[in-house]
């Protein structure tokens, strides 16, 4: 029983310091609400992009965010962060949005799912309406804010007047938008372009068993 | 032809500076063991007393062992190659002879060294002085070689090696059923191998988790200590899963005096502590998780 109770507070002593020494837990930052998010993006007006989402372990997962923080009047920023299994999971859908935007210094945030940059769109400080051809209203943003889209990942991606409404509708009601034809989100094709990784990952080949033990068999006993 | 005669010209100047090398080990040993004066001194006969034998030979090995990791590097000189290897070597047999010393100090505390090996011829006494010298040999070596030629970092790896082993020697009595003092009185055979299993395992837990890459000397330090405790954890589980798997009994093994059984289950504690440290060591050295950061 001694022995036992010596084995049980050596492991405990062991995860203990594992815990506290390890390099893993030095220099990455843990989420769990969008709250403690906001907490590590400084400044203002600023807009947060998941751009992936990625897990590690074999039985116990460990759940990895990447945010792109798209400022106003700086260049962009990439955090990656350690979050919380409900966190990673709740968010999944809402791959290439922006979700989580801060207005102003110290004053206005909003957590809504939103298309990235959607805190620029009519914000008169950035560009201004202008019609095209059709004669619908598009955003464009000043000569000097000209690279936004580009750290946006818009693509092709044209916001008009009317998507604006639509965004602000969203957020007033914070329901989640995903674009006028879905560009956004996990499904979105504007995302799947301007943030591949995470496809890219998914659609990894899977193990043709019988293929790898030919080619293990092959190059191991045979070469 | 001439450049063939040149190299082996080298190599014999090479050994016969390892074998200079050995001199001063010899008289080195002097200091640290002055009551060994006599033996070293004189001529040796082997088969007199082959407990001393065994005790003198060895520290010979192991002193051996710490010597196969220095090297020559004939490119840079021979003088400044040979320098170097009187150096490192001076201190190799330093380190070495200090750690026979502080360790028997440790092991051996009720012990002498005249008493057990000179009058009594205690074989039990013999096999422990044996295998404390040849596994104070392999962690000098292993250190040797994580120290990258700096003298600070062997000094402070050397300590903390010390510490650790003289630590491990000090829980015998938690893992076995044999008693350490009584049966060494006893020139028991059976404690000799037990404790030089004990001693050997110890020591491939403490290779294993030294040999890993080290940028600052206070990390690697932090991962050697988990990869100690990690040992500590995994080890008896191999030992309990061997004990389970080949349905090993070693009931009344404490109150026998039976020098045969002693023997016995001394052979047996040897090599299932040495499988299990073997096997505990592929559990904290060679499992590699990859980048501990997320490069995605």
């Amino acid at each position: 029983m001694n022995k036992i109770i010596v084995y049980c507070v050596l492991l405990l002593f062991y995860l203990g310091l594992s815990k506290s020494l390890s390099p893993s837990e030095y220099g990455i930052n843990y989420i769990n609400s969008n709250e403690a998010l906001s907490r590590l993006v400084p400044g203002a007006p600023v807009s947060v992009i998941l751009t992936d989402i990625h897990s590690t372990g074999f039985l116990i997962k460990t759940y990895y965010h990447k945010y792109k923080i798209v400022y106003g009047f700086q260049s962009f920023e990439e955090l990656i962060v350690r979050t919380s299994r409900n966190y990673s999971i709740n968010n999944q859908s809402h791959l290439g949005l922006s979700i989580f935007r801060r207005y102003r210094e110290d004053e206005l945030e909003d957590f809504t799912p939103l298309p990235p940059g959607s805190i620029f769109i009519g914000d008169r400080n950035f560009g201004n309406w202008v019609q095209d051809n059709s004669g619908d209203k598009i955003w464009k943003f000043f000569r000097v804010y000209r690279q936004i889209p580009m750290y946006l990942g818009w693509k092709d991606f044209i916001p008009t007047l009317r998507d604006y409404q639509k965004i602000q509708l969203h957020k007033d009601q914070q329901k989640a938008y995903f674009g006028p034809n879905d560009e956004f989100g996990l499904e979105g094709s504007i995302t799947k372009e301007a943030f591949p990784n995470y496809y890219e990952r998914q659609n990894q080949d899977k193990i043709n068993f019988k293929a790898f033990l030919k080619r293990y068999l092959k190059e191991n006993f045979i070469k | 032809m001439n450049e063939i005669f040149d190299k082996l010209i080298i190599r014999i100047l090479f050994t016969i500076f390892i074998c200079i090398a050995l001199v001063i080990y010899k008289y080195a040993h002097l200091i640290f063991y002055p009551s060994q004066k006599k033996q070293l001194l004189k001529k040796i006969y082997p088969s007199e007393n082959y407990i001393d034998t065994l005790h003198i030979f060895s520290r010979l090995i192991g002193i051996s062992l710490i010597f196969s990791t220095l090297e020559f590097n004939e490119y840079i000189g021979i003088s400044i190659s040979s320098f170097h290897f009187f150096i490192w070597s001076f201190i190799g047999l330093s380190f070495y002879l200090l750690s026979i010393w502080i360790l028997e100090s440790i092991v051996f505390y009720n012990f002498e060294y005249k008493d057990e090996v000179l009058k009594k011829r205690n074989p039990a006494y013999g096999l422990v002085s044996f295998a404390n010298a040849i596994c104070l040999a392999l962690l000098i070596k292993t250190i040797f070689k994580e120290s990258e030629n700096s003298l600070v970092i062997l000094l402070i790896l050397w300590l903390f090696v010390l510490v650790l082993f003289g630590f491990g020697t000090k829980i015998f009595k938690y893992v076995s059923k044999l008693s350490f003092n009584s049966l060494m009185i006893q020139k028991n055979l059976g404690l000799g191998v037990a404790y030089s299993g004990f001693l050997f395992g110890n020591t491939i837990i403490l290779m294993a988790s030294f040999s890993h890459e080290h940028h600052d000397i206070s990390s690697y330090m932090v991962q050697v200590i988990l990869k100690v405790l990690l040992g500590v954890l995994v080890l008896p589980i191999f030992r309990y899963g061997i004990t389970y798997i080949f349905q090993i009994q070693e009931e009344g093994i404490s109150t026998t005096k039976d020098e045969t059984l002693h023997l016995g289950h001394g052979i047996y504690f040897a090599t299932t502590y040495i499988t299990g440290a073997l096997l505990s060591s592929i559990i904290i050295g060679q499992i590699h998780f990859g980048t501990i950061y997320p490069f995605f």
